[in-house]
């Protein structure tokens, strides 16, 4: 590489993650490691050091997949071709970094481009895939990976090869490898299948002994100061692990593991409920690597003690939620809650229709589950005492979650925009260039494919103009490019005096916050509309700034009656301008609301006048409607809510369903 | 580029002490990787960053040099990028002329596409060699520079990734449209937004290693100051530069004596300890706090033509190197006085 790297002896603490990362270099069928951790951690710094601690093996000469020599019945279509010749080399294991502009062609591989203009031969030009065989493939912030390059990488993790089937050629070759990946957990989580793939997982977190930051601080100083120098001195112990590594590997097929202990592990990890027989299999490798790395003959307790949460950290999943502190009075309640939503009281008898439609368009979502989240940190319920209608009052923000992905479906129409959350085919020359497609409509062309394509006809095609390749139409191909853009978020939020009722409005404050934190991270623009006493008011224009829309959500004072109706049209108002500024955009209009609406616009029943209103506003399919159900439930329910996300055709929830699920949950849907 | 638009000097601005420092002690100290400035319209954010060219020192590259590799540490690599970018052969390095030139201020427009940023495939070589051939991309102009992003808040969200990417290994590595080549990629990211049109990606804030928050001159007689001194230049910009070239050239040589002055710059042990636990105190995410607020208060020392650093600079640096890294509860706004911070921090610990 080009830089001196930073020494591994010389990272300060972070023991797991140096355990993990040895562990993996001993024994490559633990599969990897996700390092997760806040910013500034050593999480690149440690894994480039580890380049320089890897053994040696030994690779047939000039393979550029680096067959192994020794297992003949695996083995590249070169590799058979010129097994005879027989030449082997050794060299050190490789790592080799996935940068996040990667495309399509350098990961796989494709038409070597040289060649085939010169002599008209189709030949491979080996992609990353090639090089990374027996080797580590290294992804910093392996979370914003584009999704397309992902599916990729899982698909020859999975089977072990690539096969190039692109640009006239059929070829495959043996791509085995480690991953290893680094990602901040707070720029959104990362792919369950994604995850599953690797072996282990830290979580690290920055020291907090004070010796131990100035150390660190010291070392850093000194080896930005003489790099040459720094390496000296940690050049004998950097020895000592490299040789550590190289005897626990002749000694790996030595560690025996006892019958009982191979019990014990099976017990680990159905204790933490973990999916499927992976972590079983990766603990037992992990814990003879660790017993080998101790020069012990067989494995230990200790031994599996120390690497089982680096094995369950991302697998891991309660059996049962546990109930917080102050869920508890709730409790009973979510019995009545969830016989509320299956069945409508008697007294609403009209609204049983659509009460269940709602209930199946709330399924629905929790069907969609694709990104883990983290469980939601409860921490503070502000108890609010109840006061009249007629008072104003302002709540606090309630305990925030994690919330479950909304997203509006794919489709492709091309637009334009940034952000992160709904994924678009984009017009512009904008975007990650994923792929390349014959034909020239949009004159963004990729220059790259079409001269593959063109390559080999090169020596039959005549010259002119001096150049060294001639193009006719056919050979054209475009660009495709797409990236995640930001939707347009408007937040309708009741903010009549029946929502100041114990404590209701600082859960949907609570919950309004949640979704503005996941606005945030997925960069969309925001607008809020409220209600309350006799009119509907726009708080916030549609604006980028989620900042300002959290502010202004603290501040909003609650009381009076409910005048949901107005509310409703001040909405679609607001998304129509939206919509006639931006005609491909698909604004979410999230309408947070016990639905108990009190005041009419005209001399209708308010409440009819609202479905009504309602009714009309679903049918404009562009706007996807969500209705987030605040009341509490108790003996008796209105379901009023319910009724008006039925007639927006919207999906229904619950405040505590639009909580992420975990993990193994969304493994579980994916099977 | 000699006859380009005529530059606002450096040292004619007024006011806004904190972002001027901050872009200097950059300047000082490139490892401080960069600063980040913070403020509304109108306060010289972006006068500021191009005035920086000013005073830029002088660094040494080869001449024609795509990558501005430095012909001191990096010859190897220049061997290596020519020859696989260009199939170029460099025989040693007495053959290769060696040029002294400004530190660069390139400048990464909103708008930028990702190929042009990391660099592609050069069409036009390919079409008439039929021979693939990189075109360096951004990254490439802007080892051992500047890259100055004005409204980096408004960056397309890939075009960050890639930055992120960069910025984090200091290498630059293309694999795409069938070019696999990598290149050293160290730069002094300077970004300038405005906080109302939406914050920063926490994981792209952490990389600026200082920032600042400005505001617009409460002061009547400076409020005036910047209204006669623009006058002038906009009237006459070569009188008025040449008005302030003294000042000018003083500030570079201090510049230049801090730079040389730098690495002698030492701290005690105790001070370092300070730093930790102010640190600790404020909350900030991993070490990279600790290692750049160390940084700046040595930086800081060498301006001041000191060999030791004190109390007051990590007190200063605490200021420049710490508001963005304070652990916000959600949407909380930056910080703008870490000291007040630390204060709230510490009576809350002790009750």
């Amino acid at each position: 590489m080009f830089e001196d790297i930073y020494p591994f002896s010389a990272i300060v603490g972070q023991d797991e993650l140096k355990l993990a990362l040895l562990l993996n270099a001993v024994n490559p069928n633990i599969g990897g490691v996700l390092i997760r951790g806040e910013k500034g951690t050593a999480k690149s710094t440690a894994v480039r050091a580890l380049a320089a601690l890897l053994p040696e093996i030994r690779v047939v000469a000039g393979c550029p997949y680096s067959c192994d020599p020794e297992n003949g019945g695996w083995m590249c279509d070169w590799c058979r071709e010129n097994a005879s010749k027989g030449r082997t080399v050794l060299r050190r294991v490789r790592v080799v970094a996935l940068p996040l502009n990667a495309t399509e062609d350098r990961v796989v591989g494709g038409i070597d481009f040289t060649l085939a203009i010169k002599q008209g031969r189709r030949t491979v030009q080996p992609g990353l895939l090639a090089e990374v065989n027996r080797g580590i493939l290294y992804i910093d912030e392996v979370n914003l990976l584009d999704d397309h390059i992902v599916d990729i990488i899982l698909d020859s993790a999975a089977s072990g090869e690539n096969r190039i089937e692109r640009e006239g050629i059929s070829f495959r070759h043996p791509a085995s490898f480690i991953l290893v990946g680094t990602m901040n957990p707070e720029e959104g989580p990362l792919r369950p299948q994604l995850l599953d793939r690797f072996g282990l997982c830290v979580d690290i977190k920055a020291e907090t002994d004070l010796g131990k930051r100035v150390e660190l601080m010291e070392r850093r100083e000194a080896y930005d100061l003489d790099p040459q120098g720094f390496l000296k001195r940690f050049k004998n112990e950097n020895a000592r692990t490299a040789e550590g590594i190289l005897s626990a590997m002749d000694h790996l097929n030595a560690v025996r593991l006892p019958k009982h202990m191979r019990t014990f592990i099976s017990e680990l990890c159905t204790e933490n409920n973990v999916a499927g027989h992976r972590a079983d299999l990766i603990m037992e490798q992990a814990a003879r690597t660790y017993a080998s790395l101790r020069h012990g003959q067989e494995v230990l307790t200790d031994d599996i003690a120390k690497v089982a949460h680096l094995v369950l950290a991302h697998r891991r999943r309660d059996a049962m939620p546990q109930p917080e502190p102050d869920q508890q009075e709730e409790k009973p309640h979510e019995g009545a809650d969830q016989n509320g939503q299956k069945q409508p009281p008697d007294m609403e008898k009209p609204g049983k229709e659509q009460g269940d439609q709602a209930n199946t368009g709330a399924d629905e979502p929790s069907r969609r589950l694709e990104e883990q989240f983290r469980d939601g940190e409860e921490s503070n319920s502000a108890e609010v005492p109840e006061k009249k209608d007629s008072v104003e009052q302002i709540f606090e923000i309630g305990a925030t979650f994690a919330v479950k992905e909304i997203a509006t479906p794919r489709d492709r129409i091309y637009r334009r925009g940034s952000g992160r959350r709904s994924r678009t085919r984009v017009s512009l020359k904008q975007g990650r260039y994923i792929k390349s497609i014959p034909g020239n409509r949009t004159g963004d062309i990729a220059l790259d494919a079409t001269l593959r394509a063109a390559a080999p006809y090169q020596t039959r095609r005549k010259r002119k103009n001096g150049l060294a390749v001639v193009l006719r139409k056919e050979d054209i191909r475009e660009k495709v490019r797409e990236k995640r853009i930001g939707n347009f978020l408007l937040f309708l939020v009741d903010a009549s005096g029946s929502m100041g009722a114990r404590g209701r409005m600082a859960a949907s404050k609570g919950a309004i916050m949640s979704l503005l934190l996941d606005a945030y991270q997925k960069r969309d623009r925001v607008a809020m509309v409220s209600f309350r006493k006799n009119e509907a008011m726009t708080n916030l224009p549609p604006t980028a700034s989620v900042e300002l829309a959290g502010k202004l959500l603290a501040e909003m004072p609650v009381g009076g009656r409910t005048p949901l109706s107005a509310g409703l049209e001040a909405t679609y108002k607001e998304a129509q301008n939206h919509l006639l500024r931006d005609p491909a955009a698909r604004p979410i209009v999230i309408i947070i609301t016990d639905g108990k609406t009190n005041v009419a616009m005209g001399d209708q029943n308010p409440v009819e006048e609202a479905l009504g209103i309602a009714a009309r506003m679903a049918s404009d399919q562009r706007v996807m409607y969500i209705v987030v159900d605040t009341e509490e439930p108790g003996i008796v329910n209105f379901g009023l809510a319910a009724r008006l996300a039925g007639a927006l055709k919207a999906r229904y929830s619950k405040i505590e369903e639009l909580k992420a699920g975990q993990l193994v949950d969304i493994i579980k849907e994916n099977r | 580029m000699k006859n380009n638009k005529p530059i606002y000097p450096f040292a004619a601005i007024v006011g806004q002490e904190k972002m001027k420092l901050g872009l200097i002690l950059n300047t000082i100290n490139p490892t401080l990787s960069g600063v980040l400035i913070r403020g509304e319209k109108g306060t010289a954010k972006s006068t500021a960053v191009r005035a920086l060219a000013d005073i830029l020192p002088d660094i040494t590259v080869f001449e024609n040099d795509p990558f501005q590799l430095s012909p001191s540490d990096e010859f190897d690599v220049y061997r290596e990028c020519m020859h696989t970018a260009y199939g170029k052969e460099i025989p040693a390095r007495d053959q290769v002329k060696t040029v002294k030139r400004r530190v660069r201020v390139i400048e990464l427009p909103v708008g930028a596409t990702e190929d042009r940023v990391v660099g592609t495939m050069d069409m036009e070589h390919a079409l008439k060699e039929g021979e693939k051939r990189v075109e360096p991309g951004l990254l490439a102009a802007a080892h051992r520079g500047i890259l100055y992003v004005d409204e980096v808040n408004l960056l397309d969200d890939h075009v960050v990734d890639v930055l992120l990417d960069s910025a984090a290994m200091g290498v630059n590595t293309i694999e795409r449209e069938g070019i696999s080549f990598s290149h050293p990629a160290r730069f002094t990211l300077v970004g300038t937004m405005n906080p109302e049109e939406g914050e920063l990606r926490p994981q792209l804030l952490d990389r600026f290693g200082l920032c600042v928050t400005i505001e617009g001159i409460q002061s009547a007689d400076e409020r005036v100051a910047i209204m006669e001194r623009r006058v002038a230049f906009d009237q006459d910009p070569e009188g008025f530069t040449r008005q302030w070239a003294v000042e000018s050239q003083t500030m570079a040589e201090r510049i230049l004596q801090a730079k040389a002055l730098l690495s002698r710059v030492e701290a005690e042990k105790a001070l370092l300890y300070e730093i930790a636990q102010y640190c600790l105190d404020v909350g900030v995410d991993g070490h990279r706090g600790d290692i750049i607020m160390l940084k700046t208060a040595k930086t800081l020392a060498a301006y001041e033509g000191r060999s030791q650093v004190t109390s007051e600079d990590i007190q200063t640096a605490a200021e420049l190197a710490l508001p963005h890294r304070i652990r916000r509860q959600p949407m909380m706004e930056i910080a703008d006085n870490v000291k007040a911070v630390r204060e709230r921090c510490t009576e809350a610990g002790t009750q």
